[in-house]
């Protein structure tokens, strides 16, 4: 393949086009629309016979009906908005005492132990004390996000510190630049790749916690509009819960890919120069 | 080129107010030893003493692996020796380097990747000087320049070929204006017509500085070449084992000074002296 675009001699050409074909997303999208295709014939046709196998275009019609006349757009903002704080909690807290504890010996010796304590608990086990703890309202919901979302940033962010070039610290040591302004100017942006992968990692779960949570508890957000359609029997707009779940899990994480890939652009050209391996 | 002019001369005096004519680097003893694979001490440097003079230049050359890069980083303060000590003028080198830079042999790890050229530069003395934005862009500019970069001040480095980017290096060194420039092998990393290049430079920028240059190297040409008196290491653990003085007329020039006799001749002398030296190493 390389050798086919270096040298793009009349040759070559044919078995190019044949190549590209095949590596290109194209097939995978063949592949998924052959899936949705399966979909609608196998609910159509009779191929499964259930009253809650709805066709893919049915599920599509009222999802785009309940975007339409307003009644799940609620649902999604309610969502977003629970998810968005229990993170910005997770995550401020990860990359703080990250920091501290790659900095500070005492820091490490104190917290360490906790948390690799507390890092495998599965998370839905939490939320049967917590109810007890925290009652059934946001505050529990919100703790179950932040307490997801903070173990993969503090770990990034202690990884990332310790990660740091050595001449980096030498450099700013022989210009004589004071501790904190190289924590600020060096240090920080120096472990960035490692934090925003952490960030990254906990904007999956963040969703996935958000979703749990508002299943078990409470009656708000697009979690709990899944439990209830499924108890009324309302197959079609289950589905369509859940294609739009889909939807809104592929775009944040697209977006913060995006945002990551300009933020630390110098990582990825620096990996590129010294020909190291990504 | 005002802002460049403000280098502290003998007159006016350094920094702090302490005149340059006293600071005269001192290296008395210094010996360093690390911790060996059996917990037991390996000696890296066995005693060392130097007397540099206020801005004269200084190359040590020794085998590599005796042992220079540690000594070198132990008089900039990187690292604390295990005996002895390292004096710059009436104070005592501990830890923090105070009018002295270090110039790193990695130019690609030293320059910071997530800073633009210029703010690499400014990065060696925003901290210290409180100028306005305008100012720090100027003097920034002006040390640009003097390395023939000053159309680059928004380039990244990765952007930048192995030769510019060590010209931003050394840029950023003297923006600290120190009164000594240690120097780590820092033109073993680039090809020989960009090594010859960053000599002269070197060479220009020292001459109109007057800062104090220790260069360690293990290329005898580029030791010849650039410095005043040669200091001979041996394996380690280092000691000195002779010093020369040049005498080479300054300026030098590129292609001249490197086939003049006195020239040829040092570098007979010291390549003979280093290569039994190395024998000797090798078998014993």
């Amino acid at each position: 393949m390389t050798q086919a675009v270096l040298d793009p001699g009349a040759r070559s050409l044919p078995r190019l086009r044949v190549s590209r074909w095949r590596d290109t997303r194209a097939t995978g999208v063949v592949l998924v629309l052959a899936l949705l295709a399966l979909w609608e014939a196998s609910a159509r046709f009779g191929f499964v016979q259930s009253t809650n196998w709805p066709p893919f275009s049915t599920v599509m019609t009222t999802l785009v009906a309940g975007l339409g006349d307003g009644e799940l757009l609620p649902l999604v903002l309610s969502t977003l908005w629970r998810m968005a704080r229990g993170y910005a909690i997770g995550c401020a807290l990860g990359v703080t005492l990250g920091f501290a504890i790659a900095l500070y010996r005492p820091m490490r010796r104190l917290l360490l132990p906790t948390i690799e304590l507390l890092r495998p608990i599965p998370i839905p086990a939490i939320i049967p004390p917590l109810i007890f703890l925290l009652g059934l309202g946001d505050a529990l919901r919100l703790f179950a996000i932040a307490f997801a979302c903070f173990f993969p940033v503090v770990l990034n962010t202690i990884a990332g510190v310790q990660s740091v070039e050595p001449v980096y610290h030498q450099v700013a040591k022989t210009f004589g630049v004071p501790r904190v302004t190289a924590l600020r100017r060096v240090v920080f942006p120096a472990s960035l790749p490692f934090v925003l992968a952490g960030l990254r990692t906990s904007l999956g779960i963040a969703f996935v916690v958000t979703v749990i949570a508002e299943m078990i508890v409470g009656n708000e957000g697009l979690g709990n509009y899944l439990v209830t359609m499924q108890f009324a029997m309302k197959t079609s707009e289950m589905y369509a819960g859940i294609i739009l779940l889909t939807a809104i899990a592929y775009l944040l994480n697209r977006a913060f890919v995006a945002w990551e890939a300009r933020a630390i652009r110098w990582a990825r050209l620096v990996e590129a120069m010294r020909g190291e391996p990504r | 080129m005002s802002v460049v002019t403000n280098f502290p001369s003998k007159k006016t005096g350094g920094a702090n107010g302490a005149p340059v004519a006293g600071s005269r680097l001192v290296v008395e003893q210094v010996g360093k030893n690390f911790l060996g694979p059996d917990g037991g001490a390996v000696s890296a440097i066995g005693s060392v003493s130097l007397d540099v003079a206020p801005g004269e230049f200084l190359a040590i050359v020794g085998p590599s692996g005796c042992g220079k890069s540690t000594l070198l980083q132990v008089i900039a303060g990187l690292m604390m020796p295990s005996s002895g000590k390292v004096r710059l003028g009436d104070q005592d080198v501990t830890g923090e380097p105070a009018h002295m830079v270090y110039l790193f042999q990695q130019y690609s790890k030293s320059l910071l990747p997530w800073m633009t050229v210029a703010n690499n530069v400014m990065f060696a003395f925003s901290h210290r000087l409180k100028l306005s934005g305008a100012a720090a862009q100027a003097r920034c500019r002006d040390y640009l320049a003097m390395v023939g970069l000053a159309d680059f001040g928004n380039h990244y480095p990765w952007q930048l070929s192995g030769g510019m980017q060590q010209r931003v290096a050394i840029a950023r060194a003297l923006a600290a204006e120190p009164r000594v420039l240690l120097m780590d092998e820092p033109f073993s990393s680039v090809d020989a017509l960009t090594r010859m290049d960053l000599h002269a430079l070197i060479l220009d920028l020292w001459s109109q500085k007057r800062f104090t240059a220790v260069l360690v190297t293990h290329d005898v040409d580029e030791a010849i070449f650039l410095a005043d008196r040669v200091a001979v290491l041996t394996h380690r653990p280092a000691t000195i084992s002779e010093v020369i003085e040049t005498k080479l007329p300054r300026p030098r020039h590129s292609i001249e000074t490197r086939e003049s006799p006195a020239f040829l001749a040092l570098r007979h002398r010291l390549l003979k002296y280093l290569l039994a030296r190395n024998d000797g190493g090798a078998h014993g």
